[in-house]
Parts: structure tokens; C-alpha cells; sequence
């Protein structure tokens, strides 16, 4: 019962958050669940990728109706990714956690930095 | 023409999705905007169209190997989806720029303490 509320929790935090900022939600839960709720690496990763489907779904709908999806290129895109995602996803499992844990940890350090960054230069074009 | 290429920078949006749990959109919308010139807009929907299938591949294999909570993932997801919508509507009257500067500099202290 307490998992089940902190968990909802953490995913209306990690859902404000990446709503209102305009990221997706793998870069707010992962890291939530590795420090929050202790998990390891690896099911964090797992857990993040099952719980972007239906919120990346449930965007999907809204914006079809405003006809903001071009499918051609998704399509395309998709093609590329989906072998992409078969084979990093295949070697990922063999990869020790705390090695994974410093390939994400260095991902979101650059993420963090461009963040950081891009405000300024939106700033300087008086955007 | 650019076919290739398109297929090419879906590539590596997987390869990340797959490596890191996420969605890739993080590659997916900056190439959109850059090199197809879509608006930011049809950018982030049509994103989200390459998201889903990417994100379904990764997770049944992630799955195979014992490495999903389906308990877990669906409390997580009634939370997401429930929060993405209050974020969504709270982004257009709160400034997300100072949120946004706020937030990279915890991803940065985040990312730094996974280092170690």
C-alpha cells in the first residue's frame, strides 16, 4: 500500500515535471527510481521505457487531433529506431549496473549542461 | 532523398532509448527542427509517434531479462500520465525558463553523484 502511494507519487512528480518542462519522462524517472525507491540500474531503465508508452500514447492522442503528427517521417524514424532500441536493449542486459549507472549518470550531466545553456542562448537572440 | 538519413538519426534515437531507459525524443525533436525543418510543435507529436514503438521493443526485451515491475510501471504510469497533464497546463503560466535552468543544474548534480 505505502509502495503503491509513494509510487504514484513520484509518478505525478515525474509527470508535472516533465510536462511542464517539455522533456520526456526517462530522464526524470530514472533517476527518481534509483534514488528514491532504490531500484537497481537496470529495472529502473525497464520500469522508465513500460511507463513512457502509455504517456507517450496518451500524447499521441491529443495531438493527432490537431494533426501535429506527421507519420511518414515517424514512420521513417521509427524504422531506424526500432533496430537501434533491439540492439542497444540486447547488450544493455549484459552491461554490469555500475558501469550503466555512470553511462547514465554522464548522459544527464550533458543533458543538465545543454539545459542550463540554451536558456542563455535563447536569452542573447531576445527570444 | 534524405530517406538514408532520416532512418540513420532514428538509428541512434534507439540505440539511446535502449541504452538509457528513455524515450529519445531528446535526439528525436532537435533533428526534426534542424535538419526537416518541422515546427517545434509537430516536432514533439511526431516524436512521440516514433516513441512508442521504440519504447515497446525496448521494454519486452528489458522484460525478457527479468528487468521490468509491471506492478510498478503501471502506478508509475497512472501517476505520469495524471501529473503530465497538470505540468502541461502549469507550463503555460509559470516561467519555464528559470524551471527549465533550475532543473539542468540538478540533472547536472544528479548525473555527477551516479558518477561515483
Amino acid at each position: 500500500m505505502t509502495t503503491i502511494a509513494i509510487a504514484l507519487t513520484t509518478g505525478v512528480i515525474a509527470g508535472v515535471l516533465s510536462g511542464m518542462l517539455g522533456v520526456g519522462g526517462g530522464i526524470v524517472l530514472v533517476p527518481i527510481m534509483v534514488f528514491a525507491l532504490g531500484l537497481s540500474q537496470h529495472i529502473a531503465q525497464g520500469i522508465s521505457l513500460v511507463v513512457i508508452i502509455p504517456t507517450a500514447a496518451a500524447g499521441i492522442w491529443h495531438l493527432h487531433k490537431e494533426k501535429l503528427v506527421d507519420y511518414r517521417t515517424a514512420g521513417l524514424l521509427s524504422g531506424g529506431a526500432v533496430v537501434g532500441a533491439l540492439i542497444s536493449a540486447s547488450i544493455v542486459q549484459d552491461i554490469p549496473a555500475v558501469a550503466l549507472k555512470k553511462i547514465f549518470g554522464t548522459f544527464i550531466i550533458i543533458m543538465g549542461v545543454r539545459m542550463v545553456l540554451a536558456k542563455k542562448k535563447a536569452k542573447m537572440e531576445g527570444k | 532523398m534524405q530517406k538514408g538519413k532520416v532512418i540513420g538519426f532514428g538509428l541512434v534515437a534507439g540505440i539511446l532509448s535502449g541504452l538509457l531507459g528513455v524515450g529519445g525524443g531528446i535526439i528525436l525533436v532537435p533533428v526534426m527542427v534542424s535538419m526537416l525543418g518541422f515546427a517545434q510543435h509537430n516536432a514533439h507529436a511526431t516524436s512521440l509517434a516514433v516513441i512508442v514503438p521504440t519504447a515497446l521493443v525496448s521494454s519486452i526485451i528489458y522484460s525478457f531479462h527479468g528487468n521490468v515491475d509491471i506492478v510498478l510501471a503501471t502506478t508509475l504510469a497512472a501517476g505520469s500520465i495524471l501529473g503530465a497533464s497538470i505540468g502541461a497546463r502549469w507550463m503555460k503560466r509559470i516561467p519555464a525558463d528559470q524551471l527549465k535552468r533550475m532543473f539542468g543544474i540538478l540533472l547536472v548534480v544528479v548525473g555527477v553523484k551516479m558518477l561515483w
